[in-house]
């Protein structure tokens, strides 16, 4: 069963102890676990790991200096314009914004340097099987975004019906991609919905800063 | 017996109406004296099976060489046992529609069940001494205690699942299963078959398809349902590493004596070749 840790919890970065750690047997290290809509940055040797179903992350770090992490979000399924606007903000893309340049600009922030980030792209699966096919747009979204920035996807896997498991070890670089199966779906689905209705009630100004 | 899963499965019975065309040949199949022409009439009294077995005896699930167009014919051809399974294979998916649940929808159950059979059923062919449509039914019932779980219990079902997918590493649901509430999905499913006495063989694969070592009376039948359960898996996910799934038992192997390294890549590939024709012959309404 499970074995004790070989290690203590190592320190999170400011603004990141809210995250949920544990100490993870199968990969000998801790884990942050992800939820929809977090994002965690690390220097230490531990990992960050989430599931994804029409969801998408983006795991970028520093090649040279390891400082790296994960984000989690989704671009909300309706556009909804009208509120956004009234937020003085253009389209649902500034959700995804708000997601990409959080995580860039901490591990920035944290030792990072711009011309050394490497980014791999997981998620977006077709599982909402009655809707657009909302992964596609997240896909398209954060391919561009990357593109925008001048960064480099080293690697993905998106798209396709299947919800995934993804962790991330930003320290190495090493990732690990699971493809799950459709008896995961249905929770999965509830997670990103639930996560969606929280979005859609309080548009994202207030509590993020613009970059 | 643990009392829970007695208990879970006993309000069961009225959820899940096994076809009475299956119910009349199963009998007829342990009646020594029945003979193929009792077996053909009880099979004529069920226009909609018979519409299926005709089908299903006409497909390249068969490749049969002439047409089968009548009972009697698919009969002898088939054979009594096999229209047996084939009785309770055709009917499985309407048959369960009673056990309704949130957390997974009817067509990827039936879906993985199906790749699942079929994997077995190619595997059975190629190993020697089973019956091949007997493997197939087995493997297409062997999760169907997942269905009585998630409609019956299906907060501690649902807690189960997510600890999977907290799991960062994927551990598989018949343990968490056992970690949330004490029992697997594989023990529900096997008090089911016995309360509804399906054949022996079936039990065996249903209760023991992640227990191998447990089925003493049809050990390879077990075993090759337990390995079909992952290349399913493999299957589904469009994945030909075995690493990307639950390992399966290295025993499995050695009991049905085939070579993983010369089947396991081609079944799972026959498999995904198979599942449309298999979809509509077994799954459609």
């Amino acid at each position: 069963m499970a074995s004790l840790p070989s290690a203590c919890l190592p320190l999170a970065l400011p603004g990141f102890e809210h995250i949920k750690r544990a100490w993870n047997d199968a990969y000998g290290a801790y884990s942050a676990r992800l939820n929809p809509g977090e994002y965690y940055v690390t220097k230490n040797a531990e990992g960050i790991y989430t599931t994804l179903g029409s969801c998408i992350s983006a795991c970028i770090r520093d090649r040279v200096s390891g400082v790296g992490g994960m984000n989690h979000f989704m671009l909300p399924e309706s556009p909804d314009d009208e509120k956004w606007k009234a937020a003085g903000m253009g389209s649902s893309d500034r959700y995804g914004n708000f997601a990409m340049e959080h995580l860039i600009n901490e591990i920035l922030k944290n030792g990072g340097s711009r011309k050394n980030l490497e980014v791999k792209l997981f998620g977006g699966g077709r599982i909402l099987m009655n809707l657009l096919d909302v992964g596609m747009r997240n896909i398209v979204f954060a391919r561009d975004y990357v593109a925008t920035e001048g960064l480099r996807i080293v690697s993905e896997d998106v798209g396709e019906v299947f919800p995934r498991m993804v962790v991330y070890f930003p320290l190495t670089g090493v990732v690990r991609v699971k493809r799950l199966r459709s008896l995961h779906n249905n929770i999965i689905v509830e997670q990103e919905t639930n996560y969606l209705r929280t979005i859609d009630a309080k548009p994202v100004i207030g509590d993020v800063e613009l970059f | 017996m643990n009392t829970n899963i007695a208990d879970l499965v006993k309000g069961v019975g009225s959820l899940v109406t096994l076809p009475d065309v299956f119910i009349r040949i199963n009998q007829l199949v342990e009646d020594p004296d029945s003979t193929i022409a009792n077996i053909a009439d009880a099979i004529s009294q069920d226009p909609s099976f018979t519409v299926r077995l005709l089908r299903v005896a006409n497909s390249s699930f068969y490749g049969l060489s002439s047409t089968v167009d009548a009972v009697p014919k698919a009969v002898s051809i088939i054979g009594t046992s096999q229209i047996r399974s084939l009785a309770l294979a055709t009917s499985v998916a309407s048959s369960f529609d009673g056990l309704s649940n949130t957390l997974v929808s009817m067509e990827h159950f039936w879906k993985h069940s199906l790749y699942c059979a079929l994997a077995a059923r190619i595997l059975a062919k190629q190993a020697r001494n089973c019956d091949p449509d007997a493997v197939f039914t087995a493997a297409l019932l062997h999760d169907i205690g997942e269905l009585v779980i998630f409609n019956r219990l299906p907060q501690q079902a649902q807690d189960a699942l997510l600890l999977v997918l907290d799991s960062a590493d994927e551990i598989p649901v018949y343990q968490a299963e056992q970690q949330t509430m004490g029992f697997d999905h594989a023990q529900v499913g096997g008090e089911l078959a016995r309360q509804w006495k399906l054949p022996p063989l079936l039990e065996e694969c249903i209760e023991y398809h992640h227990n191998i070592h447990s089925a003493l009376r049809f050990p390879r039948e077990a075993a090759l349902v337990h390995i079909a359960n992952i290349l399913a898996l493999m299957a589904e996910i469009q994945t030909l590493d075995p690493g990307d799934v639950s390992p399966i038992d290295p025993q499995a192997w050695e009991i049905v004596g085939l070579d993983a390294d010369e089947v396991m890549l081609s079944t799972v590939s026959e498999a995904q070749e198979a599942i449309a024709e298999a979809e509509k012959l077994f799954l459609g309404r």
